[in-house]
């Protein structure tokens, strides 16, 4: 840049300082109005959307399907697409070091590769044109991220349309502005500029049509218990579902009884001292993740079986065992898991039944399980779904195979004598009382679904039928 | 500062600039104080009564050392602290005891009993305590604290580990 | 009273020139486009207040670090909203630098004479990324470790030096308490020392050179 340019930048600077405003107040001022919009912002994105937690890291659980943040996610789709090249596809780090470093390299020397003085918009249609379709790119792929490239039929169409929009469209948009750049010199700026908004036009288009061919999968999304009194009921209902056939309820238990394999094995009960004051909540995660062998307790952690506990769960469990049995913590008021039956009272589904289910049933009872195909997800389901679901739940009749399963009673199957159709449920432990007359008193009466489809019904007190 | 007719304008936008500077500030700076001071809001909360000694161990007229350890829920984490203190049986009768702590009511040292002086000296400052706790020499302000006791039908000595002041 | 305690400090602080040299200047006519890089500012101050208050009770170990941060949430005063507002923040704070630079590219404000401040501008660009990168291992939930495992594996797919800055970023083969304690060190110490360092570089650099103006087509 000779010195003459220079003066005349310099001179046009001063020019606009002359007829310009104060750092100080006036600058400052539309700084602090700005820097409250964005605190006000922050105040109601903690308040109101708050941090989504997910559970503790666990390095034994490989299933867990790795996202970075979203300002990383064009990236990781960027890979996914450069991945499909034939040939080129397979040395990873052109893509995760040369393009990027590249990148970094052409905007970090952006001043002493843009040289020219020219600082209006009209004269810098290459520069504008590059960086529009880099922005629409990192705009677009961070959209796309969660579409699979190779659809899970095999179909390539969705991975075909994300490396046009990802990939070809703007590799042949930026080959075209660099050759009219240079070529077309009288009319680069109009071609450059419909080129630009031809192919941004053609990558939004590609992308909004891959987005609407793909079917979301329905997230699973985990809940994570956020208070002591979530965690606790949590961990109790991990160990009604995993410990209490072994160590019981209460925990309490010192020879095993009805479980196979470890039938009339000693044990120390779990919820004394000699535990609890002994070994602190990272040695009692480390006894049930990988179990005690010599004692004959089994491993229950992921390390030993993908569908074992995960570290945060394993938490929950000893968070439950220290607020209950452990005499220096003192457990939080935490409500029954459905409110006691009054006399004559008729429990409903959105009351009663539903927690219990969720406490004892629905660990094998949902989708993805291998439980006959009976769903009890649902208040639907429970009456309707499963390979017998004709015979599962039948409104008023004691037969109900779900009444007669919780109530001791396996179904013989008729099509191979000797052998249980359905057996005991739950299959490891028993109901409490108290559930199972829930139960009784729900399908015998119609199972309601609400509060208030249960308010109109009464229990037939025993005082009012009285048995022959 | 120019122009006297802008005077009303830039003063308005100079103390509003101050107002939402200081309303941020604000806004940050009490959650922020609370955040800080939340442990020293919490509740102490009384330990399990301990068991630190039995009758039939304690000889009479001399103070019998114990010690004991606690452990509180801190956080999300458990920590165990130990304490110390004198069981002092003035005569034969069960109830006639005195439980002392053995923290100097000075400055927190660890009190020891000196059986040549017979008194209770404090290694950091010279201090110096009768057997029952009172202050014979140096710094510390009150007696030592004591501790409320119950003594079982089979001479189990068990305190309330919350030290309190002397009557 | 005050005037006399105001030319006292003055005589030593020298307070009218810092009134006259950094605040009283004179700038083109603003736009609201421009304050992007004092909202940038204002992120980061905002940032590092909640993050000191948050390093009070975070523990950067692998036993602690996730229950440490439950008990920020759910049980320490306005922990939900220190943590909450530091983890929207970072992501504002990314969006924000990054339309500043897209402000200053679209008026070639990089150009003669500020191609300095482009370039530390570009550092902090960097250095707010690597800031978000290290401080999204730090709750040590399932999500974190395995973004991190993934991210620090593409650094390691350099040919030759992979395995080097694979392990030099990791502290070790896999990830660990070492990864976890050197990222926390990265986002409180090392990052923030080396962008603390850069704004002042950057902040001189627009006082010296005054904010630039809009383009028209004179320019």
């Amino acid at each position: 840049m000779n010195p003459e340019t220079k003066q005349k930048i310099n001179a046009k600077y001063e020019r606009e300082l002359q007829r310009g405003e104060f750092f100080w107040p006036d600058s400052i001022f539309k700084d602090v109005i700005v820097s409250l919009g964005i605190f006000l912002v922050l105040l109601l994105l903690a308040t109101f959307v708050g941090v989504h937690d997910a559970p503790k890291a666990d390095p034994s659980d490989t299933s867990y399907i790795p996202r970075p943040e979203w300002y990383f996610l064009f990236l990781f789709k960027f890979l996914a697409l450069y991945g499909q090249i034939p040939v080129l596809g397979k040395i990873e780090w052109v893509a995760t070091v040369v393009i990027p470093g590249l990148a970094i390299a052409l905007l970090t020397l952006l001043p002493f590769i843009d040289k020219t003085p020219h600082r209006y918009y009209a004269r810098r249609a290459l520069p504008l044109a590059i960086m529009a379709i880099l922005v629409l790119g990192i705009v677009l792929l961070t959209f796309l991220a969660d579409v699979p490239t190779v659809a899970a039929d095999g179909s390539s169409l969705l991975g075909t349309l994300q490396t046009l929009a990802g990939l070809v469209i703007p590799s042949l948009a930026y080959l075209a502005f660099i050759m009219f750049a240079y070529r077309a010199r009288e009319n680069a700026v109009r071609l450059i500029s419909w080129t630009s908004l031809l192919a941004g036009v053609l990558m939004i288009g590609c992308t909004v049509a891959t987005l609407a061919l793909h079917q979301p999968a329905a997230a699973e999304a985990a809940e994570v218990p956020a208070s002591l009194v979530d965690r606790i009921v949590a961990g109790q209902d991990l160990y009604s579902i995993h410990c209490v056939e072994c160590h019981g309820e209460d925990g309490a238990v010192t020879t095993i009884e009805g479980v196979k394999g470890l039938e009339g094995k000693e044990i120390p009960p779990i919820n004394g001292k000699d535990i609890l004051y002994t070994l602190n909540d990272a040695s009692l995660s480390e006894v049930i993740a990988y179990g005690r062998p010599d004692a004959g307790m089994n491993p229950f952690g992921k390390a030993y079986n993908p569908e074992g506990l995960t570290r945060s769960e394993i938490d929950y469990i000893v968070t439950f065992m220290r607020y209950s049995w452990d005499d220096r913590f003192e457990k939080p008021q935490i409500k029954p898991l459905f409110p006691p039956l009054a006399e004559g009272e008729v429990p409903s589904y959105a009351v009663h039944i539903q927690p219990i289910v969720k406490r004892y049933c629905i660990s094998c009872h949902r989708p993805g399980k291998d439980s006959y195909n009976y769903f009890m997800d649902t208040y639907e389901n429970i009456l309707k779904s499963g390979d017998d679901s004709d015979s599962n739940v039948i409104a008023g009749d004691e037969n109900s195979f779900l009444l007669q399963v919780i109530q001791g009673t396996p179904i013989p199957d008729t099509v191979n004598p000797g052998k249980d159709l359905i057996g005991v449920m739950p299959p490891k432990g028993h109901l409490k009382p108290d559930a199972i007359e829930a139960f009784r008193r729900w399908i015998l009466m119609g199972m309601p679904e609400t509060a208030e489809d249960a308010a109109g019904l009464t229990w037939p007190t025993p005082a009012a039928t009285p048995k022959p | 500062m120019s122009g006297s007719n802008r005077v009303t304008r830039r003063d308005f936008i100079k103390v509003t600039t101050g107002a939402v500077g200081g309303l941020i500030t604000l806004v940050m700076g009490i959650p922020a104080l609370g955040y800080l001071i939340d442990p020293a809001l919490r509740e102490n909360k009384a330990g399990k009564p301990v068991m630190v000694g039995n009758l039939a161990d304690i000889p009479v007229g001399t103070p019998y050392h114990f010690s004991f350890t606690l452990t509180k829920v801190n956080g999300w984490e458990r920590t165990a602290s130990t304490f110390g203190g004198f069981i002092l049986r003035k005569t034969e009768d069960p109830k006639d005891i005195i439980i002392l702590s053995s923290r100097c009511t000075h400055l927190s040292c660890r009190v020891n009993w000196n059986e040549d002086a017979g008194a209770f000296l404090c290694p950091c400052h010279d201090a110096k305590f009768s057997p029952e706790g009172q202050v014979l020499d140096g710094p510390p302000p009150e007696p030592l604290r004591r501790f409320a006791y119950e003594v079982g039908a089979d001479g189990a000595i068990t305190i309330t580990p919350v030290e309190l002041k002397e009557g | 009273m005050w005037n006399t305690l105001y030319n006292w400090l003055d005589e030593r602080l020298g307070l009218n020139d810092l009134y006259t040299n950094l605040l009283d200047r004179p700038e083109p006519l603003g736009n609201w486009w421009n304050t992007l890089g004092s909202a940038s500012l204002f992120l980061f101050l905002l940032q590092g207040a909640t993050g000191i208050f948050l390093t009070v009770y975070y523990t950067p170990s692998p036993d602690h670090a996730y229950d440490s941060i439950q008990y920020i949430m759910n049980d320490v005063a306005f922990g939900w909203l220190i943590r909450g507002i530091h983890h929207w923040g970072a992501s504002l704070m990314v969006l924000v630098v990054f339309i500043h630079m897209l402000r200053v590219f679209v008026t070639a404000s990089y150009k003669y004479p500020r191609e300095l401040t482009w370039l530390v501008g570009i550092g902090l660009l960097l250095m707010t990324l690597g800031m978000g990168f290290t401080g999204y291992l730090l709750p040590w939930h399932q999500m974190a470790y395995w973004a991190t495992t993934v991210g620090t594996q593409i650094a390691g797919s350099l040919p030759f030096l992979g395995d080097f800055v694979l392990k030099t970023l990791r502290g070790g083969p896999d990830l660990s308490a070492l990864t976890l304690q050197r990222f926390f060190a990265a986002h409180i110490w090392i990052l923030p020392a080396a962008l603390v360092a850069l704004i002042g570089a950057h902040l001189y650099l627009i006082i010296k050179h005054g904010e630039s103006h809009f383009p028209d087509p004179e320019d």
